[in-house]
């Protein structure tokens, strides 16, 4: 049951990406345990290997070598089919680049989770306003992406991540494209967060997000270099 | 960068959609070059009809069938050449704006691509022009090496030359509006990664659930791209319009021409007659699939006289209809005409040119005749006496007017009544009542023609052969003919039955860089319904969705408008069977159900890339 309460069980983490003849190594031997409501940050510089690190983490992507075991599974061990179940029940993803789904509203957009998850359309309608509101994006309900500026674009990755509920919540780069102004109101939906008790890692330069760390990860050309 | 330089590089870069283009556009124009062609070595052209080796009556039926689906290859080609130009120049929109960030003047970006377009255009027309040449000469080859004698006519450059510039004219016609349309784009509208070229700026109505998630899904999709997926559409549309006509006539066209064949023979049609008589006979019934030099007889000798007694004893057989006949051969003249024309000053107008032709010339019992032809205008009946019923290209090669004019032969003028479709003398054959052509003495008959009940085919034949046996003549059974000249046009209807394959194949060529466009565009959100833990199965629906939504549409708008054309313009008394029917869905499902299939490739292709790789994609 030891490995439950790690929530993230990374040991020796390699992985490796082949462009033409060259091979380049985005994780090197990467150690890393996250323990049940930690909230970590990582840091480093550009292609050091933080979202390499957070889409094997989030079953997105398979490790060259070494083990990643999240809530108990050893992803490598599961196919595409499972990894799809494993993401929609446990893991909420924030991307940089928000990746909301342009061809549906914003309230889509945080439905759809919940519509994969098989949840009653009618909970899913009341699901989905619950959550924009938390985002204070109840009034932008029917926009689409195209029509959203970036923060509140931003906003609505959240609120999707956040629909089933997840216990793992793995956000990426969350202020990069954002202003100072709106990225506080980034910093304070994750500080809400931890205060519910989830499990959050940040890949983040934003030293607003670091102070609200439990600890801070720094990589370099895929290696741990500080904690 | 020189202006060729530019758009060489480019197109070898992008390798998979020049590809798609050039083989699509060559496909087209070899579909066509070859009708031209092949229709040319049997007998007929495209445009006008000079005669040959087919009646003309039967010519006009294939040429009118080449003459629209040319016509419809050419169009189906400017629509892919569009269609998939647009898909070239919407890749190509970030390229466009950098081209024009960087100081590129419109007409010098304009330049590049136009030149792009005009290498495929090129490429692809030469290519087609060879492809559809050879076709030819490989469908005369199997013709006759399976026994009909195809003359391997020499290469018609004008037509090949017109066929190869009306497709360099309509690819360049419709290809280059994307071209414009793409370099019209703002520098900032080109540079933004949010700008695709023809993505829709509304999106209509935003909440479809009850559609179920897959169905909307996909309609989002196409709704997004809605220039591309009406581009998409119209394009298959025409391509599948093509694929029916081909499929439906060529089916239809093939059964009918049969029918019409088999009704002018007969089946279970004997001759009786001097065995010179009967080699000429089975010589002319020929001369519709191959030349046959005929020797010169004179018909009226006493040989080949046929006595009434004789005729008399073979009347008398039962399951046997007899139809006497006196076959000679003679110049038959067109007789000029004068038609009141209220219009004209003086108020008459004279029809016909004094043409003559040589021509076979059958004095029949109208009563007694056994063959069923398709005639225009109507039959000779018991009370005609100076009537004719002409064969088709007689009427077409020296008549004006044949509904109004007179036939001249030995010396007597006959109204004519009317025009049979007869692969006999290939058409060239004027019937005329047997008591007109010898009034004052004994009729003469120099052959029969013996219509046999096929259940009670052998006691007939042996009734028959004790009945000749002793004289000079010969019972000669014609089903081995028919089935030769039915042979033929099956084989000459099964080659043009390779037009379906071919526009199958643009068809699919069409979906596939329709769904590598989509899909391409949507990779990233694919990407991120996966990562929100949508399955492998889940983005592989709602693909095939798309596809089924496109086929579904474009196949209906296709199909209709193809059988409309083919039983509205293409074929005169068409002939259905259930099996025509049953052949034609055939065909057509199997269509729908390839093109569907062919989605699958590029669905497959986007399934098994990872997560994270399918994301990071620009």
């Amino acid at each position: 049951m030891e490995e439950t309460e790690k929530v993230v069980l990374a040991s020796s983490l390699c992985k490796e990406y082949q462009i033409g003849d060259f091979v380049i190594e985005a994780l090197r031997d990467l150690n890393l345990e996250v323990a049940k409501g930690e909230f970590v940050s990582i840091y480093g510089s550009s292609g050091a290997g933080k979202t390499t690190l957070l889409n094997i983490v989030g079953g997105l992507d398979e490790p060259t070598s070494g083990k990643i075991v999240v809530f108990g599974h050893d992803l490598a061990a599961y196919d595409e089919n499972f990894l799809a179940t494993f993401r929609s029940a446990y893991v909420g993803f924030v991307f940089q680049s928000y990746n909301l789904i342009s061809t549906l509203t914003a309230f889509e957009n945080v439905a759809f989770p919940l519509e994969l998850a098989g949840w009653a359309e009618k909970c899913i309608g009341g699901r989905a306003e619950e959550l924009l509101k938390l985002v204070g994006l109840s009034h932008r309900s029917n926009h689409f992406p195209a029509q959203l500026s970036g923060g509140e674009q931003q906003r609505t990755a959240f609120a999707r991540a956040l629909a089933n509920d997840p216990p793992l919540i793995l956000v990426d780069e969350p202020t990069g494209n954002l202003d100072l102004e709106t990225g506080l109101e980034i910093v304070q939906i994750l500080e809400e967060l931890k205060g519910r008790g989830k499990t959050i890692i940040v890949a983040t330069h934003d030293r607003r997000i670091m102070q609200l760390a439990d600890f801070t990860v720094h990589l370099k050309d895929g290696r741990i270099v500080g904690k | 960068m020189s202006k060729i330089a530019f758009p060489v590089k480019d197109l070898a870069r992008r390798k998979f959609q020049t590809s798609l283009t050039i083989i699509g556009l060559t496909i087209c124009t070899a579909a066509t070059v070859f009708l031209t062609i092949f229709g040319e070595n049997l007998g007929f052209e495209v445009a006008f009809v000079t005669g040959g080796k087919l009646s003309i009556g039967f010519s006009n039926i294939f040429s009118r069938f080449v003459s629209v689906v040319g016509f419809l290859n050419l169009l189906a080609g400017a629509s892919i050449t569009s269609f998939l130009v647009f898909i070239m120049m919407s890749k190509r929109m970030q390229d466009i704006g950098v081209m024009k960030a960087t100081g590129c003047v419109t007409g010098t970006a304009f330049t590049y691509f136009l030149t792009e377009l005009s290498i495929v255009a090129f490429i692809s027309c030469i290519a087609g022009t060879a492809l559809g040449i050879l076709t030819n000469f490989a469908c005369v080859h199997v013709l006759n090496t399976l026994g009909f004698s195809i003359s391997q006519k020499p290469l018609n450059i004008n037509a090949i030359f017109f066929v190869f510039l009306a497709s360099i004219l309509c690819s360049h016609i419709f290809g280059v509006w994307p071209v414009i349309k793409a370099i019209r784009a703002k520098p900032a509208e080109a540079l933004s990664a949010l700008y695709e070229l023809g993505m829709a700026s509304q999106l209509g109505k935003p909440v479809l659930s009850k559609l179920g998630f897959t169905l909307k899904m996909a309609y989002r999709g196409l709704v997004r791209r809605k220039s591309a997926t009406i581009q998409a559409i119209v394009c298959l549309a025409a391509v599948l319009t093509l694929t029916t006509l081909s499929v439906a006539g060529g089916v239809i066209a093939k059964q009918t021409t049969q029918s019409y064949v088999e009704r002018a023979i007969c089946k279970d049609v004997a001759l009786v007659c001097h065995p010179d008589i009967s080699a000429q006979y089975v010589n002319f019934l020929s001369r519709f699939f191959e030349t046959k030099e005929t020797q010169h007889l004179n018909y009226s000798d006493s040989k080949y006289s046929i006595s009434q007694h004789l005729i008399s004893r073979l009347s008398s057989i039962v399951g046997l209809e007899v139809d006497a006949r006196f076959v000679s051969e003679a110049t038959a003249y067109e007789v000029q005409v004068i038609v009141i024309d209220p219009e004209a000053d003086p108020p008459y107008i004279e029809v016909g040119d004094h043409r003559s032709s040589e021509t076979l010339v059958l004095g029949v019992e109208p009563e007694n005749i056994v063959n069923e032809w398709l005639i225009f205008g109507r039959a000779l009946n018991k009370t005609d006496t100076y009537s004719a019923l002409i064969g088709d290209s007689l009427a077409l090669e020296i008549f004006s007017d044949v509904e109004k004019q007179e036939i001249k032969v030995f010396d007597q003028n006959f109204r004519i009544a009317g025009v049979c479709l007869d692969p006999l003398n290939n058409g060239n054959v004027v019937y005329v009542p047997l008591k007109t052509l010898s009034p004052k003495e004994e009729p003469q008959y120099n052959l029969l023609l013996l219509k046999i009940e096929p259940s009670l085919h052998s006691k007939v034949i042996a009734d028959i052969e004790n009945n000749i046996s002793g004289t000079q003549l010969e019972l000669v059974e014609l089903n081995g003919v028919l089935e030769k000249h039915l042979g033929f046009l099956n084989l000459v209807w099964s080659s043009v039955m390779l037009l379906p394959l071919l526009s199958l194949v643009t068809a699919t060529l069409c979906l596939l860089s329709y769904m590598m466009l989509s899909i391409a565009g949507q990779q990233r959100e694919f990407g991120v319904m996966r990562a929100l833990g949508t399955n492998p199965k889940g983005i592989l629906n709602i693909i095939l969705t798309q596809a089924l939504i496109i086929v579904l549409v474009s196949g209906t708008i296709g199909v209709l408008i193809g059988l409309t054309i083919t039983f509205a313009f293409l074929i005169p008394e068409p002939v259905i069977t259930l099996n025509n029917i049953i052949m034609v869905a055939t065909w057509l499902l199997s269509a729908f159900v390839i093109l569907s299939l062919s989605s699958l490739y590029p669905a497959m292709k986007i399934i098994k890339k990872p997560v994270a790789s399918v994301m990071t994609q620009p």
